[in-house]
């Protein structure tokens, strides 16, 4: 699509600022990639946009390197946005959120957890238990829609092994649900 | 739990914070330094093309009911291949000292479109649009409607400096080509109408836009030598003149739109959509990442309309929506 994109430009460059309305198309590409990326690292709510802001605050400003491979500029600002996540893991400290502090030990059975919660609520809670190498390669894959030849280039594992890793984080999502964790 | 549920837990961003984060966006742009702006600001694809190729080669021709200007309106279009080492040559030109602008001299935003902005449907896009915004009845399969976008009309003005134009042309080695007197002072329109992108996507990364508004206009002074001036255009694109003579003679400027091509990344060729002629361009290129990335572009126009239909897919899906398109 990002070729396209850029192809797209040819057709409007004539009759306005192409560069603006590219560099539009490449913001709205990405910007729900991106979101969902941090969606699935991070959550759902204020820190996934406060994360997501940051990336695109921190790739805009030398967005013009791009000008001629925004396919590129879209791999580069999940390059940012993975470091934007490392850091953002780096600095929280280790306190719990009410909703997390749900599943300590101790509280609502199960049952009563499954009852009240949907389905997103509780799938974000299972996501949120999934190591960290595990929950980025799901990021990338479910929030960002990459396949898994480009997580493979992108994080530095073969594909075969990230296809491994999700094929595990599934399944151990799954038995989970299944638990009614 | 399943594959399924997974994938549906992506959500659209908050439509307030996408809009706050674009104009936090915009503000930064505005804070960036005016050499940095001056380098991106024709650096689209077709850099310094942009005025001598694209404007002068571009559109249909028509006397308009106004006195003294011609307006440039598309009716049909047509790839003309060029080579992108010469682009490289444009942009390294453009970004040069001596030739900010290229080849322009002025340039003023008459009306500015603003960003593109989130709408819930195609219909609540049609009274931003002025028209009724059409929609393919045929998806391939696995794509879905996604979002939809309207960004607002714009409007530009433009002044070609001679002098600029002749400097270009010396620094291209173009030394035959003879600059028409009477460019200078004189101000080229463009009008932009509203324009509404569709997308679609799949889970598994398949993406299409339907691109779709009413015919821009580009207004230039009367007397100009349109024919002359594509001539002219399509050398500094890289076309030796015997070609760059025979395209701007052939080519029926009353109903075509020229489209420039990467003769080294592309493939394209003329289909029919609805019964009207279309251009369906395919490219293949390798980005900074190494990743080899394909896109299909098709181009056509229906009465009053522009249609653009692009994406990740086969030109036979792309055919098959286009024709569907209603």
């Amino acid at each position: 699509m990002a070729n396209g994109d850029a192809t797209v430009a040819r057709l409007w460059l004539w009759a306005q600022r192409a560069r603006s309305t590219e560099w539009d198309l490449v913001f709205s590409e990405q910007l729900p990639r991106v979101y969902n990326f941090f969606r699935y690292r991070v959550g759902p709510g204020a820190v996934a946009e406060d994360l997501t802001s940051l990336t695109f605050e921190k790739a805009w400003v030398a967005r013009e390197r791009y000008d001629r491979d925004r396919a590129g500029f879209g791999t580069w600002i999940f390059a940012v946005a993975r470091n934007v996540a490392i850091d953002h893991f780096r600095s929280a400290r280790p306190t719990v959120s009410l909703e997390e502090a749900a599943e300590l030990p101790g509280g609502p059975t199960p049952e009563e957890i499954a009852g009240k919660r949907s389905d997103e609520a509780r799938l974000a809670s299972l996501l949120a238990r999934r190591p960290d190498r595990e929950r980025e390669l799901l990021a990338l894959k479910y929030g960002a829609e990459y396949t898994n030849r480009d997580i493979a280039r992108m994080t530095g594992l073969s594909e075969s092994n990230v296809g491994t890793i999700l094929h595990r984080a599934v399944q151990a999502l799954r038995a989970d649900w299944d638990e009614g964790a | 739990m399943d594959d399924r549920m997974l994938h549906e837990y992506r959500r659209d961003p908050d439509p307030r914070f996408a809009r706050d984060l674009r104009e936090r966006l915009r503000r930064l742009e505005g804070r960036r330094p005016l050499a940095a702006r001056g380098v991106v600001r024709l650096a689209a694809l077709a850099a310094g093309v942009a005025l001598v190729a694209a404007l002068f080669t571009i559109p249909s021709v028509r006397v308009s009911a106004q006195s003294f200007l011609e307006l440039f309106r598309v009716r049909r279009f047509a790839a003309v291949p060029f080579n992108e080492s010469r682009f490289e040559t444009l942009r390294s030109l453009e970004q040069g000292k001596d030739h900010g602008l290229l080849v322009l001299d002025k340039e003023e935003t008459v009306l500015d479109p603003g960003p593109m902005r989130y709408v819930p449907s195609r219909q609540a896009a049609s009274p931003e649009a002025g028209f009724a915004v059409s929609t393919p009845s045929y998806l391939p399969e696995g794509l879905v409607a996604d979002s939809v976008f309207v960004q607002g009309a714009g409007a530009m003005r433009l002044s070609v400096s001679e002098a600029k134009l002749r400097a270009v042309l010396q620094r291209l080695d173009l030394n035959d080509v003879q600059v028409p007197a009477g460019l200078d002072g004189r101000w080229i329109e463009v009008k932009k109408p509203p324009v509404v992108f569709q997308k679609f996507r799949s889970p598994r990364s398949r993406r299409a836009m339907l691109v779709q508004a009413r015919s821009p206009e580009v207004s230039v002074p009367a007397g100009w030598d349109v024919e002359r001036l594509a001539e002219i255009g399509l050398r500094v694109l890289g076309l030796d003149t015997g070609e760059a003579r025979r395209i701007a003679r052939s080519t029926d400027w009353r109903s075509t739109l020229l489209v420039p091509v990467p003769m080294n990344a592309s493939t394209f060729r003329q289909v029919t959509v609805h019964g009207q002629s279309g251009l369906l361009i395919t490219t293949s290129t390798r980005g900074q990442d190494g990743i080899r990335r394909e896109g299909t572009m098709l181009m056509w126009t229906e009465g009053e309309r522009v249609f653009c239909l692009q994406g990740n897919l086969s030109g036979h899906d792309l055919m098959q929506m286009a024709e569907s398109v209603s």
